[in-house]
């Protein structure tokens, strides 16, 4: 599982977005969750609620394209989901 | 040793494009294209164009506003994604359209986006050497050539015109602008060089120069997402070391000069780095991302709003990833000799 703050931004853009969050192996650009400027905000937002900086080699829109690939790189990163 | 941009000069194709020309051509609306990138028209350049053209008008310009001629040019430098050729570069095409300039070096610095940005590090390094009194820097593109104008390339092609800037880098100011450059700070990241750029013809591709069959090699390729993630925060942490070793806070920029690639990125930029959106010099909406010429183009639409003692901070990513950040100090109008601190 994503963290609670993360997972309530997503929520709440999905509620802006009028849908409702995919499921966790559906890319959430395609939903329409995230796009270019707000995948800067969300990267922003997982640094700072798990203390952790996204290394460069990871900082690509794929390492976030989806919840399970989210929650894949918050695991391997050591952050407990 | 100082070095002032004592010049800054523009020249624009006169076709305009506007995004209710172009949303036909890419099966998309024109509104989307507004919303998605915050350009609503950019130009072309007409068949018989080239990017050496674009160069030599906007340097012409850049002299005129200096009050030099081409002979005063000690090094040209010159950044383009879209040469005249491949071989040779641009540089040498536009010192000899310039007709009156000598026989000097005329250097084409391949770092996209971020070329003003390394060519006036580069010209720095050869004012403070001696190596030359006046180097002309350039960024022009005839990008819209090599444009795929299909549906499958709508992001990209949506995105890109053509453009020119030039300015005169010198150890004193001249009878025009007079921007003090305080510091230089470059960087490039090759691990992504993959992730924006043109790969074909190339010998990095297999066997062959041309492959024919790899039509989408010759390209443009951009990851944007990732482009767009990378950039923020290269740009971010290169502000605020060039901040930090010149003892300055962020509030003590007055003016941002972006390269202008997308709004999204600028706003994005503009938030990280805690600067309102009145104070980032913006003209997207009109050029378009012009890659090689857009931080010329920004600095030349910038000078009306540049008072003197205002300090700018001038940004700037491309493909390589090559990226970098340059502190400049608006001297007095009609600075005459060095434009010492104790002026501003």
């Amino acid at each position: 599982m994503l963290p609670q703050t993360i997972t309530n931004y997503l929520q709440q853009t999905a509620r802006e977005a009028r849908t409702e969050l995919p499921d966790h192996n559906t890319s959430l650009f395609d939903a329409g969750l995230l796009d270019s400027f707000s995948l800067v905000e969300f990267v922003t937002l997982l640094e700072e609620e798990c203390s952790c900086q996204v290394a460069d080699a990871e900082l690509r829109a794929d390492t976030f394209d989806t919840i399970a690939k989210i929650e894949a790189y918050l695991s391997q990163a050591g952050v407990a989901v | 040793m100082s070095c002032y941009i004592a010049a800054c000069g523009a020249a624009l194709p006169e076709r305009i494009v506007t995004n209710a020309e172009l949303a036909p051509m890419l099966g998309i609306a024109p509104e989307w294209i507004e919303a998605n990138s915050g350009i609503r028209e950019r130009r072309w350049v007409a068949a018989q164009q080239s990017a050496s053209d674009l160069a030599t008008a906007a340097v012409r310009d850049a002299l005129r506003q200096a009050d030099l001629n081409a002979s005063a040019i000690d090094y040209l430098l010159g950044g383009t994604l879209s040469p005249d050729y491949q071989v040779p570069g641009v540089a040498p095409i536009v010192q000899r359209k310039l007709m009156d300039c000598r026989l000097i070096p005329a250097l084409d610095v391949r770092v996209g986006c971020a070329a003003l940005l390394y060519s006036l590090q580069i010209a720095r390094g050869l004012l403070a050497s001696n190596a030359a009194r006046t180097v002309v820097c350039f960024g022009a593109e005839a990008q819209s050539k090599g444009l795929d104008l299909h549906p499958r390339s709508a992001e990209l092609s949506m995105l890109f015109g053509d453009g020119a800037g030039a300015i005169v880098v010198s150890q004193q100011p001249t009878t025009g602008l007079a921007l003090r450059v305080e510091d230089v700070l470059l960087a490039t990241d090759g691990s992504f060089a993959e992730d924006l750029g043109v790969r074909a013809p190339g010998s990095g591709n297999g066997a062959r120069w041309r492959d024919e069959e790899r039509a989408e090699l010759f390209l443009p390729k951009m990851n944007g997402r990732t482009v767009i993630l990378h950039a923020v925060r290269k740009l971010t942490e290169a502000t605020r070391e060039l901040l930090d070793r010149n003892q300055l806070s962020f509030d003590q920029i007055d003016w941002l000069v972006p390269h202008q690639a997308n709004l999204n990125l600028l706003r994005a930029l503009g938030k990280k780095l805690e600067i309102e959106q009145d104070r980032i010099i913006v003209n997207l909406d009109r050029y378009g991302n012009t890659s090689g010429a857009s931080a010329y183009l920004a600095l030349h639409d910038a000078q009306p709003r540049l008072q003197p003692g205002a300090r700018v901070l001038v940004l700037a990513f491309g493909a390589g990833f090559t990226w970098g950040a340059a502190l400049l100090r608006v001297c007095p109008p009609g600075a005459r000799g060095a434009c010492a601190p104790a002026d501003l």
